[in-house]
């Protein structure tokens, strides 16, 4: 029985991205759904920082757009061919910039963390906004070709992003539920403890950052397929806040919270934009409800009464047993 | 049986009205406008030339007695433009894609209107690059792009501004900017005027402050100062640049969008006399019938004057009327592209003896461009100046240029 409930998540996230495909309503809403599922793999990625480390970056669409850019420069410089093997190298650039922005940033915590992680952000940002010639400056790069397997029809880049999203989160699923994980738990629980029993906070709060990054950027690399355009909004502040936001709204203390979340936050923003140009002040007064009533999010409302789940309860005992 | 035939002739006299009503179709018409924030004076000006177009187009008629609609949405950035266009287009089955302020988000969404066929008419947009090095044949403008209006500046440059030598550019630091620059010099260089560049100034856009810039071009003293600012940026520059005297000290020159309306209006009497300008519309230019007619219905539904972008919009749908005209219908896409290659549709800004027409090489909309100086004027409220002594670039002369098309391809790719 606890197996069943362990796995329901899974369960319901199976039949709803799969089902989306079986009930087929139309090309533009798997379009939609494909957004939100690589979103769901960008605010997953992020929110083992936030929601696992308790670590709060506001720069992690530096990630998100790295891991965009460099699989679109690498598809327009040769051929769409080696596309999967580009959305690696974007995802693998990302994590390489991220060990080294983590390597500065992480020697701070709280705020100071997040404005520094805001700070190189916004520096990248600006930096492709500047590089004319090289990134396209603001007005992007666009005309980026799919392999020829998955052009022709959104439903097959969705099902190639459904793929690739499901591996990516089953890792993080893992790594969640890892030694590791319960590690990055009680490193947000208290890091203190942490260093008393031998681990160092830094190396496993730099560890979280690189695998973060990495799967942000493997979202953006996902992104670049699905519009064919990339632009410097991808890096931009916003997008940070959008991680944020999916997290939040969906349940940062769960692991299919930000899923929920970025399902939440595409499709508002889809039927408010339909109807109204004051589309912002809607997604503001929603999360506003959410962190007022649900400040846990709405996966995380179950647990308003204060019961805590098995991770949770789980790392506490870790922590006060000293395993 | 004669109540049988009774009852089938009030059958077929209610069903066959209903009928007709069915066949009456809405051809819509798929919008993106900046709504909100500093380039949303642009979109509400376009939304309501927009729907005195519609007016027009559907009073006069279309095939079938079709009726032409436009929806517009928001376009925020180019990831969620890119998702309202595949919904225009998937979803609300719209026929033609529209509008589009920022030349990003054009360079985006001209890839959906490739990938699904489906004709999209920039109507403010003025990057170049959308019908030249990435042109696609699904893709018209409406609108001048930043070429054609600094090419025409290097014309007035070179007859019009006499004895100088040293000139200085400020831009906003992005693709409009940068673009705007390399065209005018481009020009310089093709009509064989010399000129030493004394100073290049790359203030970031929505710059508040642009102090240290004034007083940097004011050592540089160039004898020509150009500017490649839009909107509000115009507005502050010229305001913080007035107490220093920059205007006394040489001439300033802003061609693409310096005399939009929106920033006469802005600077009232701030503006300062004397200074060399144009847009992709004026207000009180040319003096023709439609002009005035599209100026006083604009005026009357908004009660405000309109801004250049508006004039796109307004072209933007009556070209679209006459291409299904053409054509018959609005579902054959590739006649609906040849009925618009080519077209000829006369624009409020056309002079008389002139009508603009598109290429049918670029889909590039050719118009005649008029520079001119600031002259008190307050037939256009608030707006203390206006444009006048208007100097008049032949339409052929400044697009199609496919020597500048191989360049710009050169330089910035396909």
């Amino acid at each position: 029985m606890k197996k069943i409930k362990d796995y329901l998540p899974w369960i319901v996230y199976f039949v709803f991205f799969l089902g989306i495909v079986v009930v087929n309503p139309g090309t533009h809403y798997i379009h939609l759904v494909a957004r939100v599922i690589i979103f769901s793999l960008y605010a997953v990625a992020f929110n083992l920082l936030y929601g696992t480390t308790g670590l709060v970056s506001f720069g992690h669409a530096l990630f998100y757009g790295v891991g965009a850019y460099i699989t679109g420069m690498l598809v327009k410089a040769t051929s769409p061919e080696f596309f999967l093997l580009y959305i690696l190298l974007g995802a693998v650039g990302a994590a390489f910039v991220s060990f080294f922005i983590g390597l500065l940033t992480l020697r701070l915590t709280g705020i100071y963390f997040t404005m520094l992680t805001l700070a190189f952000a916004q520096l990248v940002w600006g930096l492709t906004f500047k590089l004319y010639h090289f990134t396209g400056g603001d007005d992007g790069i666009q005309a980026i070709a799919k392999p020829a397997l998955l052009s022709g029809g959104v439903t097959k880049y969705y099902l190639f992003s459904f793929v690739v999203v499901t591996i990516c989160i089953y890792i993080l699923w893992r790594i969640r539920r890892s030694p590791f994980g319960t590690v990055l738990n009680s490193i947000r629980q208290n890091p203190q403890r942490i260093t008393f029993l031998g681990l160092n906070v830094y190396k496993n709060q730099l560890k979280a950052f690189v695998i973060s990054a990495f799967f942000a950027g493997i979202a953006g690399g996902l992104y670049a397929g699905l519009d064919g355009s990339i632009h410097p909004d991808m890096l931009h502040w916003p997008t940070s806040g959008n991680a944020i936001l999916m997290a939040t709204i969906g349940g940062m203390g769960t692991f299919f919270g930000p899923v929920v979340g970025a399902g939440i936050l595409t499709g508002l923003e889809e039927i408010v934009g339909k109807y109204t140009e004051y589309w912002s002040f809607y997604i503001g007064l929603v999360v506003l409800i959410v962190v007022l009533l649900f400040p846990n999010g709405v996966l995380g409302i179950k647990r308003l009464g204060g019961s805590k789940n098995n991770e949770e309860k789980e790392t506490e005992v870790a922590c006060n047993s000293g395993n | 049986m004669k109540h049988k035939i009774i009852s089938l002739f009030i059958i077929a006299a209610i069903l066959i009205p209903f009928a007709a009503v069915q066949a009456a179709e809405t051809i819509k018409i798929g919008a993106l406008y900046t709504m909100t924030g500093r380039g949303g004076q642009y979109g509400k000006d376009s939304e309501v030339a927009i729907k005195i177009a519609l007016d027009e187009v559907n009073a006069k008629g279309l095939p079938g007695g079709a009726k032409l609609d436009v929806i517009i949405t928001d376009d925020k950035n180019p990831q969620y433009a890119v998702s309202v266009a595949k919904r225009y287009i998937t979803d609300e089955k719209c026929k033609f894609l529209f509008g589009i302020i920022s030349t990003a988000i054009g360079l985006a969404v001209t890839e959906v209107s490739k990938e699904h066929k489906v004709i999209f008419v920039g109507t403010d947009h003025a990057g170049t690059d959308l019908t030249a090095n990435k042109f696609q044949k699904y893709y018209f403008r409406s609108a001048n792009n930043t070429f054609q209006s600094m090419m025409a500046g290097a014309y007035y440059l070179k007859d019009e501004v006499k004895n100088w030598k040293k000139i200085a550019y400020i831009g906003p630091d992005y693709a409009y900017g940068r673009d705007q620059w390399m065209e005018l010099k481009w020009g310089l260089d093709k009509l064989g005027v010399k000129y030493e560049v004394v100073g290049e100034y790359w203030p970031k856009l929505y710059e508040p402050d642009y102090t240290s810039y004034i007083t940097a071009i004011m050592k540089a003293a160039p004898d020509v100062l150009v500017n490649g600012m839009w909107g509000g940026d115009t507005v502050a520059f010229i305001k913080q640049a007035k107490p220093y005297g920059l205007f006394g000290k040489m001439k300033y020159f802003h061609v693409d969008a310096g005399g939009n309306y929106e920033a006469l209006a802005g600077l009232g009497a701030d503006m300062p006399a004397g200074i060399i300008m144009s847009a992709r519309h004026h207000n009180n230019w040319p003096e023709t019938p439609a002009n005035k007619t599209y100026v006083d219905k604009f005026y009357k539904a908004a009660g405000r004057y309109p801004s250049y972008a508006a004039e796109g919009a307004y072209v933007g749908v009556h070209m679209i009327a006459e291409a299904i005209r053409k054509v018959g219908n609005a579902n054959d896409t590739e006649a609906l592209v040849k009925a618009l290659e080519g077209m000829k549709i006369q624009c409020p800004e056309d002079p008389q003896g002139f009508t603009s027409y598109i290429d049918p090489k670029t889909h590039q909309i050719v118009q005649v461009q008029a520079i001119g100086t600031t002259v008190k004027n307050d037939k256009f409220p608030p707006a203390k100046y206006m444009l006048g002594n208007f100097k008049v670039y032949p339409a052929d002369k400044l697009w199609p240029s496919f020597e500048y098309i191989d360049y710009m391809t050169k330089v910035k790719g396909k």
